[in-house]
């Protein structure tokens, strides 16, 4: 009996092989599984035999059963697979045919190359807990000038060759005009705080200077102030380094020079080692090593008492950035004109920040 | 300003070895910024004097010569193209390796295959003369070998190109003595004076007592701030000494006569400047200085006749002005050949009035650049005194007439500056530890006195650094800070109190916005002018508010504030237009709006623009318009155009406004957004062949408000909803929201939404389109009876609205 189990098995084992369809396996199973099936009949002759041969059977019989129902389990699964992957195949798609292949792509946009630069700066000064500020771009002397230490006769008027409104109404000294620099909101935001704070303040500014391709009389300054008690120029350098550190994502070298705003005192010059050359000396730092990049220094008190401050409790430090010649830096553009161009070719080139 | 370091050592020695580099840089980082860096005569320390030997023609060029020539010790032979070359003549060989002042470099290289070993020099050549012909032709005794430098006694000299707007705080810089003081400092060496007490009695003792021929009279309404004078006689006016020519040279100022160039040289060495008259061609016996009181004109020394205004100040004779104070002598005073008799004028004027004079005239000298400044009056006496002393060296026969002349404020009110602080308030605000005794020794150097110890002390400021300059004690900071090196202070991180930081609420919006319109947008952010003019606004049948007009615009077309961003956007797309098929892009930016009250009012704007060569982009930029606002919590409402309500952003009269394809977006009632295509007559003006879609919102009454999460949670349904379609029959062009809308007022609360499914065009009149109904009830399942009843109410709905079913 167990030479008809085992040849039954060999049988169904290579009929099973030839079988394709699910109908065709599922009668062979039940021509072998199924209660008048092959081995049900073979197992119908088990009443006969000793029980030595029952013990030594059974157990046979179930293994064998065993495997043909896991045999036709495999082979169920096989077909409905194959069958899915004809299917798969009759779909077959292109897959190269990507939208970046294609002449009408849809790719995501980009932002302007100075909101990149802004927002990045933006978020080193939130870090070190700047607030950020804004204010009016038609301001009026007063903010512009008046409150930052440079009245109507001071000679650093001409420093910033302002644009001026027609402006019959207000009164002489406090006429309108386009802020020439983003320290208006030095007072701005003075007015409405009580030390310790500081803020940053990235903004449009304009000056009535001729537009070629490294001058433009439209353009973005960040201005920043921190005021609180026994603040030093040594904690100026600590701020300026640090957030320059963080704009070229490694050390920079810097140097403090002296420079003349009225709005300061002292006030300095910060020159970065030129990125270009290292300090060799090329076009870009006109053969000197050095790019003047921030100009910066301790809050004048007149500013300070404009601002609503007493200076002889309070003092900090203010400082401004050209954020227009870091994007030029960055990205080695080559003429500023393009920023405000609007020409998509440009701004294009900005997607993968 | 140009810093001659050869007059720089006249009265200060600097260290030995020192570069010209390093000398600039040092310069550079403690006082002000150096430039440019020249080296003057440095050529000529090579140039040597060299005989002609042999001269023959050049085998392969008719006009150059093969001229060999030797210095006494060597022989050299090069390629010259000089006419007046002759053998046995004395000339100046310049070497390889130099540069010439013209900025030629000379390097070895073969002119038509002869190699030239250098050059030999014209004047021009040498930077003695403007232009030459033929190369120098010195003397027949001229030693052989010796140097240009010696032969001619020329200087070497190092010119430090100085930033004027530096030195915009710094009046005593603006001459060489004051410069002088500042680079003993710097390089820690002596100032030596020669303006001692003795120096002072020898020249008082020249000048009589006696009457003078020649008086002032200063009104005091005025800008003079002092005025002294102080007449000569029987000068002999000639050319200038080689040394005095050289010096005005070497600081870029043109020599004219001994007098004139004194009166020069004397406001580059002192920083004050001064004026000396032609005494006999003065009217009368006094000058007056005082308002020009009327309108008039005056032709100054560069023979330009100015109009004056009655508030100018002038210096007149008895007749008319002679002198434009602080600004330019007249043409009708001044020194020439034959001057005999002079008067020398030292005065001060009020900054101010110079600067608006000066202003007014567009007419900038080396004088009215320094009085703006605002000089030092107490310096006047001593700049006659110099005057005087260069005067009689140059001309000995002169004779002093008289005794010096003053009218103006009385100089000895001038008040003395004191600072007081103390060595730990500067240490503080420095962050840095630096010594009283340092401090002292800087202090004293600049010519500070200070008074007092560590702990408390009193700086006297001197009267040229207190005029307008050092004013407080950060202003002594800054002298401490610079002279030992801001360089030199290691950074500090401050302390303070930790407080949270975040964006403000408009910041933030800005970036979601920015954020949304590049990724889902997939738009680029553009930035345009915020100022136009007419020529931009005409071709947009814009039209012109001249609101806010700038005074001095740089041209026609940047004169005006820009009100609205559309011009601006159609001009992009024009350009934009010839490169792409179809471009989106987005800027947020301000417009700008005259105030009656406020003069001006900033709006906030975000505008879209949609181009599309092919088909109106309009539906995307709705879409694309609508998502934005709903992904920033922003709350609105579209609405067609309305007779009645205005937008508030485009004037729906404007000829580039489309007759359809337009939309108010209304922000808390107000008309603050809309979404329109442009009408192809205005893109037509632009050149611009498609379709443009522009939608703006104005961001002001919201941006800064804080959003608040309005987030419902709800618990998950536990029952399963249910939908219902149908599909009804309308005209073409029935507006679908339309047939939606008539299921607004069905009451079935079950009901959640009904949405378009599909629309299909079945003829040219008729359409059809599917709606499903999505029901839901969160307390059960909803039942085949309800779900019947509900349809039909919603069938019978639409169908007494005029849209039945298909068929």
């Amino acid at each position: 009996m167990l030479e008809k189990l085992e040849s039954a098995y060999s049988t169904f084992s290579s009929e099973l092989e030839n079988l394709n369809t699910q109908p065709d396996v599922l009668n062979h199973k039940s021509s072998y599984l199924g209660k008048k099936g092959q081995v049900s009949e073979i197992l119908k002759s088990l009443k006969n035999a000793t029980p030595e041969e029952r013990q030594a059977i059974g157990p046979k019989a179930n293994e064998i059963k065993t495997k043909m129902q896991i045999a036709i389990a495999d082979k169920l699964a096989g077909i409905e697979l194959a069958a899915i992957n004809e299917k798969l195949a009759k779909n077959k798609i292109d897959i190269t045919l990507t939208d970046a292949i294609k002449e009408k792509s849809v790719r995501h946009g980009g932002l302007h190359p100075r909101t990149l630069i802004r927002q990045e700066i933006e978020d080193i000064f939130l870090s070190m807990g700047f607030d950020i500020l804004d204010g009016p771009h038609i301001e009026t002397e007063f903010y512009n000038f008046e409150a930052l230490n440079i009245p109507g006769d001071h000679p650093a008027r001409d420093m910033q060759d302002t644009f001026w409104f027609k402006d019959e109404k207000s009164e002489e000294g406090n006429k309108h005009l386009l802020r020439t620099h983003t320290s208006t909101i030095q007072v701005r935001g003075m007015q409405g705080r009580k030390p310790p704070f500081k803020f940053i303040a990235p903004g449009t500014v304009y000056r009535c200077e001729r537009t070629d391709a490294s001058h433009e009389m439209v353009f973005q300054q960040l201005e920043g102030m921190m005021v609180g008690k026994d603040i030093s120029v040594a904690n100026l350098i600590y701020f300026m380094k640090q957030t320059l550190k963080e704009i070229f994502k490694r050390d920079v070298e810097v140097r403090l020079r002296p420079g003349f705003f009225p709005f300061v005192e002292p006030g300095f010059e910060l020159d970065i080692k030129c990125q270009v050359c290292s300090g060799k000396g090329c076009s870009v730092c006109k053969h000197v090593g050095w790019v003047e990049l921030l100009p910066c220094g301790m809050v004048h008190p007149n500013v300070l008492r404009a601002g609503g401050i007493d200076p002889d409790e309070y003092n900090g430090f203010a400082f401004g950035l050209g954020l227009d010649r870091l994007v030029m830096m960055k990205y080695g553009i080559d003429d500023i004109r393009h920023l405000q161009s609007g020409d998509l070719r440009f701004n294009s080139q900005f997607q993968d920040y | 300003m140009l810093i001659s370091i050869d007059w720089i050592k006249d009265f200060v020695t600097l260290p030995e070895g020192l570069s010209p580099k390093e000398l600039g840089e040092k310069f550079t980082l403690a006082t002000a910024e150096v430039e440019d860096v020249l080296t003057v005569g440095a050529h000529l320390a090579k140039i040597r004097v060299v005989e002609v030997l042999e001269k023959e023609k050049h085998p392969e060029a008719d006009k150059l010569n093969l001229v060999t020539f030797t210095n006494g010790e060597e022989k050299f032979q090069v390629v010259c193209g000089a006419a007046n070359v002759v053998v046995g003549m004395r000339t100046a060989y310049a070497p390889l390796g130099i540069t010439l002042p013209n900025g030629l470099t000379l390097e070895p290289k073969k002119i038509r295959g002869v190699l030239s070993e250098g050059m030999l020099c014209s004047e021009e050549e040498l930077g003695f003369a403007e232009e030459s012909a033929g190369i120098l032709e010195l003397a027949s005794d001229a030693p052989l070998g010796q140097t240009m430098l010696e032969l001619f006694n020329e200087t070497q000299d190092v010119l430090l190109d100085v930033d004027n707007k530096s030195l915009t705080h710094r009046p005593d810089l603006w001459g060489h003595f004051g410069l002088a003081r500042e680079f003993a400092t710097v390089f820690d060496s002596k100032l030596n004076s020669p303006f001692s007490s003795e120096w002072e009695k020898g020249l008082r003792a020249l000048i009589t007592d006696s009457s003078a021929p020649m008086k002032v009279s200063v009104d005091s309404d005025s800008s003079c701030l002092g005025y002294f004078g102080l007449s000569l006689d029987n000068v002999t006016v000639g050319e200038s000494p080689s040394w005095l020519k050289k010096r005005l040279k070497a600081v870029g100022l043109r020599p004219i006569n001994n007098i004139v160039d004194i009166s020069n040289y004397v406001m580059i060495e002192l920083g004050m400047p001064l004026h000396i008259f032609d005494r006999d061609k003065i009217k009368g016996d006094t000058l007056f200085i005082k308002r020009n009181s009327t309108e008039s004109t005056f032709t100054t020394l560069d023979e330009v006749e100015r109009n004056l205004v009655a508030s100018d100040t002038v210096i007149s004779d008895s007749e008319q002005p002679l002198v434009l104070a602080g600004v330019m002598g007249g043409l009708n005073s001044g020194v020439d050949e034959n001057t005999k008799n002079i008067f020398i004028e030292v005065a001060n004027w009020k900054a101010s009035q110079v600067r608006t004079t000066s202003t007014r005239l567009g007419l900038r000298t080396d004088s009215s650049s320094r009085y703006e400044k605002t000089l030092d009056s107490l310096l006047l006496e001593r700049t006659l005194l110099r005057t005087l002393e260069y005067v009689l060296k140059e001309s000995p026969d002169a004779k002093v007439n008289g005794g010096i002349q003053y009218d103006g404020p009385d100089l000895s009110k001038i008040e003395t500056v004191k600072i007081k602080s103390s060595a730990e308030s500067l240490v503080k605000q420095l962050g840095k530890e630096v010594s009283f005794e340092d401090m002292k020794k800087i202090f004293t150097s600049l010519d500070f006195h200070v008074d007092g110890d560590a702990s408390s002390f009193e700086v006297t400021v001197p009267s040229y650094r207190a005029t307008k300059d050092v004013e407080c004690e950060s202003c002594l900071l800054e002298e401490i800070g610079r002279i030992i090196g801001f360089d030199n202070i290691e950074p500090i991180s401050p302390k303070f109190d930790v407080f949270p930081v975040r964006l403000t609420p408009a910041q933030k919006l800005h970036r979601k916005l920015r954020d949304f319109m590049v990724y889902h947008g997939e738009s680029y952010e553009v930035m345009t002018y915020p100022m136009v003019g007419e020529s931009l606004l005409k071709k947009a049948m814009w039209p012109v508010d001249r609101g806010l007009e700038l005074i001095n615009a740089l041209s026609k077309d940047t004169e005006l504030m820009r009100t609205s961003m559309i011009p601006s956007f159609l001009e992009a797309v024009s350009k934009n237009a010839k490169n792409f098929e179809g471009c989106k892009f987005f800027e947020i930016g301000r417009t700008y709006h005259a105030d009656d009250k406020d003069f001006r009012k900033e709006k906030s704007m975000i505008g879209l623009v949609h181009f599309s060569k092919e088909e109106t982009p309009f539906m995307n930029l709705v879409n694309d318009t609508t998502r934005l606002l709903d992904s920033s919590n922003i709350n609105y409402q579209l609405s067609e155009k309305h007779p009645k309500f205005k937008n508030n952003i485009v004037d729906e009269q404007w000829k580039g406004v489309h007759p359809f394809e337009f939309y108010n977006i209304r922000i808390q009632g107000k008309m603050d957004g809309v979404i329109l295509s442009i009408h192809p007559i205005v893109l037509k003006s632009f050149k611009i062949k498609g379709h443009v879609s522009i939608s703006l919102v104005d961001m002001s009454s919201f941006e800064d408000r804080e959003v608040k999460d309005k987030t419902k949670y709800l618990p998950l349904p536990k029952f399963p909803g249910s939908t219902f379609d149908c599909t009804v029959v309308t005209n073409a062009d029935t507006e679908v929201a339309k047939i939606v809308g008539a299921l607004s007022k069905l009451k079935i609360k079950e009901l959640q939404s009904t949405k378009v499914v599909d629309v299909f065009t079945m003829s040219e009149t008729e359409k059809s389109v599917t709606l499903r109904s999505n029901f839901l009830d969160r307390n059960q399942t909803l039942s085949g009876d309800f779900i019947t009843e509900a349809s039909t109410k919603i069938v019978a709905t639409l169908e007494k609205a005029g849209y039945p079913l298909k068929q």
